[in-house]
């Protein structure tokens, strides 16, 4: 049903409906805004950035293509924008190495359930050991876990095949778990 | 039961009976599951680790405030409509500057005229409680008005009415055209192809329920929907949220209005008052609660 009326809301929104394209706006916003805040580190800019590209979007509506999930278009987009004007900022990094060392989402306390359903991971200093994961895992389990994406969606947004999301996901877990016991041995 | 190989991690993620076993959500997929992997050693290190990609990492979720999220879109609805109707800042050359300002004056005042010749030939229906009104239109669908409703279109077009109250169409069918007729409520539009169906807006929803023929309804929150013959459905845009929907077998209670007798059958007298009370704009107190919730079946008139 979410896909069906994303089609509806899409399709409108090409052509031109405003009551479409705001409620888009408020069901990605929120969303989005967190995503970028991770990757910027600076809520003005967040903002910015997001008023930027929603703006891009409306008056590029004709020639956007025809999607049956919106999500991924917009995270992978908003992604971009964000990058090349943090880019246009900084002057000297070239955008193919910024994916690599700028997007550094960290996790904070409050985000965390503590009582987590996973038994491997029910450690008080999970969040640190998180925080340390190389940078791509991170991405890829805030993408999966916090936003909730689908595989195939985070490998149009990170711009790698589908294969290689479950490897990152998968040895980000490993990481963790490895992390986790020898926190463990060392602490009992 | 027999599965299919599971050689690669994939196969186990994008297996719905795994991840119901996973999320414990199925009794019969976790019996399975146990018994699978205590027979298949050598993926169990593989279905583990299926397991914890499912599982993950929980995070709390937090969503900005909703007022905040309003403001800043409001900010954005300004930037577009000044953007579609941009101001001359920047000087351009006198002539192509001239074009410019006689062309927007020209689609200005033709605009105006469209929207002035819209507007001033728009005709509308009305009736008041305790009366109902047969209509017909001017490409020669029928309409019959409840009481207290009000239908409105365009003198150029029939085919198009806007409707709040109750009121049961029959459009007549245009093969040579093959052309439309809408009913545009608060809540949804019904994109009609020859074919008899009754709409009620009261109550801040919309019922439709469809008679005769196949009809399309654009609900306000995008979504879309076809009825067919005996299809009833109630949906609310405040509410974002379709109240009711099935097919009725027996339904001449949904029209019955329009031959100007209400008709009750086996309803809780607190429903039946409630139409009553929406035709004579009355109002009803109930001496005693318990009779609310009696059964009742019977026929009342529609005009006094």
């Amino acid at each position: 049903m979410k896909n069906l009326s994303d089609h509806f809301v899409w399709k409108a929104l090409k052509e031109g409906d405003l009551k479409a394209f705001s409620l888009l706006y408020k069901t990605y916003y929120s969303m989005l805004y967190n995503y970028g805040l991770k990757i910027s580190k600076s809520p003005s800019l967040t903002e910015d950035t997001l008023q930027d590209f929603f703006l891009y979007i409306y008056e590029h509506k004709e020639n956007l293509s025809d999607l049956e999930t919106i999500a991924p278009y917009l995270y992978s987009s908003y992604r971009r924008h964000l990058l090349k004007t943090m880019k246009k900022k900084s002057r000297t990094i070239a955008i193919d190495e910024m994916e690599k060392t700028i997007i550094d989402v960290n996790f904070t306390p409050e985000e965390l359930i503590t009582h987590q359903e996973n038994e491997t991971f029910k450690n008080k200093n999970i969040l640190n050991l998180l925080n340390n994961l190389p940078k791509r895992q991170k991405e890829a389990l805030y993408l999966k876990y916090y936003s909730g994406l689908k595989t195939n969606d985070i490998a149009i947004v990170m711009n790698v095949n589908y294969q290689s999301v479950v490897n990152t996901i998968h040895k980000a877990l490993k990481n963790l778990r490895e992390e986790v016991a020898v926190h463990q041995l060392f602490n009992s | 039961m027999i599965k299919k190989n599971y050689n690669t991690i994939e196969c186990f993620l994008s297996d719905t009976s795994f991840t119901n076993w996973v999320k414990k959500n199925r009794l019969s997929d976790a019996s399975f599951w146990e018994y699978w992997i205590d027979n298949n050693p050598k993926s169990k290190e593989m279905a583990n680790d299926a397991k914890e990609i499912i599982l993950g990492i929980q995070f709390k979720k937090t969503e900005l405030d909703k007022e905040k999220v309003s403001s800043e879109w409001e900010k954005l609805e300004k930037k577009i409509k000044e953007k579609h109707f941009p101001v001359f800042k920047k000087a351009t050359p006198t002539y192509s500057r001239f074009i410019g300002i006689a062309a927007s004056i020209l689609l200005l005042i033709s605009l105006g005229a469209y929207v002035a010749n819209k507007s001033f030939s728009k005709i509308t229906h009305k009736t008041t409680y305790g009366e109902f009104l047969n209509l017909t239109l001017k490409d020669g669908s029928k309409v019959t008005l409840n009481s207290n409703s009000s239908i409105s279109y365009y003198k150029n077009d029939s085919r198009k009415v806007w409707l709040s109250g109750e009121a049961f169409f029959e459009v007549d069918k245009k093969e040579t055209t093959q052309s439309k007729f809408w009913v545009l409520t608060d809540d949804l539009t019904i994109e009609v192809f020859g074919t008899s169906f009754n709409v009620d807006t009261k109550h801040q929803k919309t019922d439709v329920f469809l008679e005769e023929g196949n009809i399309w309804l654009a609900l306000k929150n995008g979504q879309e929907t076809k009825m067919k013959p005996g299809d009833f459905i109630s949906f609310s845009s405040k509410r974002n949220l379709i109240l009711e929907q099935r097919s009725l077998a027996n339904s001449s209670h949904k029209t019955s209005w329009k031959n100007g007798t209400i008709i009750f059958e086996n309803l809780a007298l607190s429903d039946a008052i409630k139409r009553i009370e929406d035709t004579y704009g009355l109002k009803a107190i109930f001496k005693d609660e318990e009779s609310r919730n009696k059964i009742i079946t019977g026929v009342v008139p529609i005009t006094n």
